[in-house]
């Protein structure tokens, strides 16, 4: 905790404003759409959850009504898992729509789990597989052959020396009897399956059998022969076998799931029965699809789901797309491809084989719809064996429809909510810095150089902290302003206090000369002793003649009267008389011809410029020049004055036009004058140049061989009236310390 | 008879040393330490010349009050404001007052004695016949000498004592500058620049008072000021 606060104090967000602070604050809103997300998911995962328990529930009563009723199950004694299982059993596909019987193996999914494979003499060489759809059995062979070879006869179909490739289908019928069919052709394309019948005289005789529909095609790597049968001439069992010859009427070699020595068939067909479909489709319901497997996974018959009332359309537009950005990450398995899908399927049905009942979500068909399964297991009537899985599946799209709706709408109204947040919040970060930063610039002006102080700072009508801290700032301020107002007035009231004293010394010695002269005259010690006195009571008065300088200066100037005048012309006097006031220094005077009329006080810029002047020649040398430039627009003249002579000191730049600041060291100046030098001049200098509407500056001459003061003054207006400074000092003069 | 010269002087020790000063020089001192003592003495008798301190025991105006008393009973007594304040609106309002000089008490006594005795003649000349040959002519300036007094176009101009000795210094030589430390020690004032240029000020403004197109104080920048005709 303590660690968190020193991060809070120096971590990187003290760095940022207030503005920025208070706004990261408000982004924390936008967890309430994520809260809103949160919310939505639990919401799903219940909803689905209760989906996925009555479509359980319905599972469970349809496997429950197929309890015990194997007749209703499969077909007739085909009763799977009795015998074990055997890898010659088939099971077909349930299709969904007719296949077409062309001798082609593209429509057929070689990859489906009930391929029966078996080895010949070139090894794996027949894949057999088998489908329903309605009454109809079909199955399809798919044979590696290097070379197929043709019947040389249709005619002669029973003639050893003419026997080419033949493919034998076995079946029992449903009186228990055993049809062997074969499949024999002098070419490509469609074949029928004759039977050999045994006529008179024991002539043996291939009759057509003309329910069976067959094609045999060329493939690739051998051949394909399409079988289909009607579903009511087969029995339990199912076979077929293919006698490969390398030539016509050669050694045959034989493979395929019949017994080689008899042509029996022992593979059984596990189909479901004829009445499962009639029986399921009275649980049908919309949108759920119902589909009977074997134990094996092997489906039986599936019923496609009729249409749902009202098509299922995923809301469109940008804020729902955004939102499903968020939602659909990881609440539903994306098993996309057709593959991961049946295997999910697959993997519910082996749960469901095992006993239980199951229930899994995996994806649609179709972009981001979700299916919900169920599983039950059908048990035989005493309960102990598992003989097949019924499965519903239905698309979830309904709730996910719910979830959308409900989301969008809590979206927006957070995501208005957020923005309404974060507005507010920045208003109200934006009104509090701005209220801060004017109260702290107000703070900050407060107190001006001079010392002057207002106290109207902003915000003290605030009833809140703001306005606490804005009325304590005024109270402090109030205090200082006391504190300064009583040591600006402390000069004052100190010079006129100690004058009085003062004038009792001066009277005192002159009284005490006068009466010495009477009486005589003064010995020659006393003499020197009351001259010594008088010479310091005088530095004394001169000290507090200039202590009050500033007042009287600052009266002086705000008493003066305007008028118009040629200031070119007065600057062209006032250096002609310094010419002869300072013979030891040069003056250049850089004055424009004609004249540069002005509305200000002559005398006060002729004051500005002695103290300019006598600044300069303070700072110079003898022989030093000194360089007197006016330069004048429509609006301004500017006056400056450039001597050479030490640079300015740094700090000296802000300072130097104030009251008591003298930068001037011990010895720094040729010919120092021996009397109290408080600076006075350069704050007459701003004083007067303020007067006027302008300002002074002081900067060193480029090459540091000398100073420049330069004073803007504004031609025609000035400040009338006092300027701030001349009233903050008015009641006494100042008392900064001199540097 | 010895002129009698009323000290008002809160300050015990500078009252009892212009006392000894002004009695060295023959006068007649008495000494008042407030405006109530020194009102019920002058109601009695009236000095010949009063040097009074603004601020006066609890009164800080008190001078000022007493000033325009004293002004109520004589219009002539001559009124001298010695103080230590040295500012321009006090100058201002003691001068408007009726005072004839204000002097601040950075005046060592020498210069005050020859305040006091130059107010002094001036009443004297006052009271006696004017001599022409102490009057220069100056255009429409007349200015006696002896009396102190200064009319134009034949109006008096009401001037205190250092303003007067500023003109006289000025028309002595007319056209000649006279510059600040020249005037000064004609008025006999050690001055700032600064109060010198508001004694040209209030000299220009109280001959503006009889004639507003009066124009004879010309300032010369950078050196001073001249009189023209």
């Amino acid at each position: 905790m303590n660690r968190f606060l020193e991060l809070l104090k120096t971590g990187p967000i003290s760095g940022f404003r207030l503005r920025t602070k208070l706004l990261l604050l408000a982004m924390t809103t936008l967890a309430l759409p994520w809260a809103g997300c949160q919310y939505a998911r639990e919401m799903e995962t219940v909803l689905r959850q209760s989906e996925q328990q009555s479509l359980l529930a319905v599972t469970t009563t349809i496997a429950g009504s197929l309890r015990g009723r194997n007749e209703l199950l499969f077909r007739a004694d085909s009763l799977p898992g009795s015998e074990g299982s055997n890898p010659r059993d088939i099971t077909p596909v349930v299709l969904s729509g007719v296949p077409l019987i062309d001798g082609r193996s593209d429509e057929w999914d070689t990859s489906a789990r009930n391929l029966v494979r078996v080895a010949g003499a070139g090894g794996d060489s027949l894949r057999l597989l088998a489908a329903t759809h309605e009454r109809w059995l079909y199955l399809a062979l798919l044979v590696r052959d290097d070379r197929w070879i043709f019947d040389a006869s249709e005619l002669n179909a029973l003639n050893p020396e003419t026997l080419g490739d033949r493919v034998w289908l076995a079946f029992d019928d449903k009186r228990g009897g055993q049809q062997r069919l074969f499949f024999g052709s002098t070419g490509p394309g469609a074949v029928h399956a004759r039977r050999i019948e045994t006529q008179e005289y024991g002539r043996e005789e291939a009759v057509e059998e003309p329910r069976i529909q067959s094609v045999w095609q060329r493939s690739r790597d051998g051949w394909v022969l399409e079988i289909g049968i009607p579903m009511s001439m087969v029995g339990q069992h199912l076979g077929v076998l293919i006698d490969d010859r390398d030539r016509r009427g050669a050694r045959r070699s034989s493979y395929g799931t019949l017994e080689t020595s008899d042509l029996r068939a022992t593979g059984r067909l596990i189909a479901a029965s004829p009445d499962l479909n009639d029986h399921l489709r009275q649980f049908s319901q919309p949108g759920v699809e119902l589909m009977v497997a074997a134990p094996s996974g092997a489906v039986l018959t599936r019923l496609d789901a009729p249409a749902l009332p009202g098509d299922y359309t995923r809301m469109r537009g940008f804020l729902p797309r955004m939102y499903r950005v968020f939602l659909d990450g990881g609440a539903i398995p994306r098993s996309v491809s057709q593959s991961d899908r049946e295997r999910a399927g697959q993997e519910l049905i082996e749960r469901a084989a095992r006993g239980a009942p199951a229930t899994a979500l995996f994806t649609g068909r179709y972009e981001n719809s979700v299916i919900v399964a169920a599983a039950a297991p059908i048990f035989t009537a005493d309960g102990k064996r598992v003989v097949g899985v019924i499965q519903l599946a239905q698309t979830a799209d309904r709730w996910l429809t719910l979830r959308d709706q409900a989301l969008t709408r809590l979206l927006n109204l957070t995501l208005f909510v957020t923005l309404f947040a974060v507005g507010a919040a920045f208003w109200f970060a934006g009104r509090m810095t701005l209220r801060i930063s004017r109260l702290g610039a107000a703070s900050e002006t407060a107190l001006s150089r001079e010392g002057s102080l207002s106290r109207v700072l902003p915000e003290s009508e605030a009833r809140d902290e703001l306005g606490d801290l804005s009325r304590s700032f005024s109270s402090l301020l109030g205090r200082l302003d006391e504190y300064t107002g009583y040591l600006r007035t402390l000069a004052g009231k100190l010079a006129h206090e100690i004058r009085t004293p003062l004038t009792i010394v001066r009277s005192s010695l002159e009284n005490l000369e006068s009466e010495a002269q009477a009486s005589g005259g003064m010995g020659e010690n006393a003499r020197i002793y009351v001259a010594r006195a008088r010479e310091g009571s005088e530095r004394l008065g001169a000290i507090l003649t200039a202590m009050g300088a500033a007042t009287r200066v600052e009266e002086a100037i705000a008493h003066s009267e305007r008028q118009r005048f040629d200031l070119a012309a007065l600057v062209r006097a006032t250096v002609e008389a310094y010419g002869t006031a300072f013979p030891q220094r040069r003056f250049n005077s850089e004055v424009p011809a004609g004249a540069i009329e002005m509305n200000g006080a002559p005398e006060l810029i002729v004051q500005m410029l002695d103290k300019l002047v006598d600044n300069a020649v303070d700072f110079s040398a003898d022989g030093a020049t000194i360089t007197i430039a006016l330069q004048a627009n429509e609006d301004e003249a500017e006056i400056s004055v450039a001597n050479p002579g030490p640079p300015l000191p740094a700090e000296a730049d802000k300072r130097l036009f104030e009251s008591l600041w003298q930068s001037r060291a011990e010895g720094d100046v040729p010919g120092e004058r021996q009397r109290p030098h408080f600076g006075l001049g350069l704050y007459i200098v701003r004083l007067i140049a303020e007067f006027h509407g302008g300002s002074a500056r002081a900067v060193n001459l480029p090459d540091d061989s000398g100073a420049l003061f330069s004073v803007r003054l504004a031609r025609w207006r000035g400040v009338f009236g006092m300027s701030d400074t001349m009233r903050s000092n008015r009641d006494g003069s100042h008392i900064q310390p001199t540097q | 008879m010895k002129k009698t010269i009323a000290i008002v002087e809160d300050e015990r020790a500078i009252r009892d040393n212009y006392a000894a000063a002004f009695s060295r020089e023959g006068y007649a001192v008495r000494g008042y330490p407030n405006r109530r003592e020194a009102m019920s003495a002058f109601a009695a008798r009236l000095p010949d010349l009063a040097v009074i301190d603004i601020s006066l025991e609890d009164e800080p105006e008190g001078g000022f009050e007493l000033c325009r008393e004293l002004r109520g009973l004589s219009a002539e007594l001559p009124i001298i404001f010695l103080t230590a304040r040295d500012s321009e609106l006090d100058a201002v309002s003691g001068l408007r007052l009726g005072a004839d000089d204000f002097l601040t008490k950075d005046l060592s006594l020498a210069h005050l004695i020859a305040r006091v005795n130059a107010l002094f003649r001036r009443v004297d000349a006052l009271r006696r016949p004017t001599e022409e040959k102490q009057v220069i002519h100056r255009g429409a300036l007349s200015l006696d000498g002896e009396r102190m007094s200064v009319t134009w176009n034949g109006q008096v101009v009401l001037l205190s004592l250092t303003e007067f000795w500023i003109v006289y210094a000025l028309t002595k030589h007319p056209g000649h500058v006279k510059n600040r430390q020249q005037l000064m020690d004609a008025a006999n004032v050690v001055l700032d620049d600064n109060t010198i240029t508001s004694h040209i000020k209030r000299i220009r403004r109280k001959f503006q008072v009889v004639d507003p197109g009066f124009d004879a104080v010309h300032t010369v920048y950078g050196m001073g000021y001249r009189w023209v005709e």
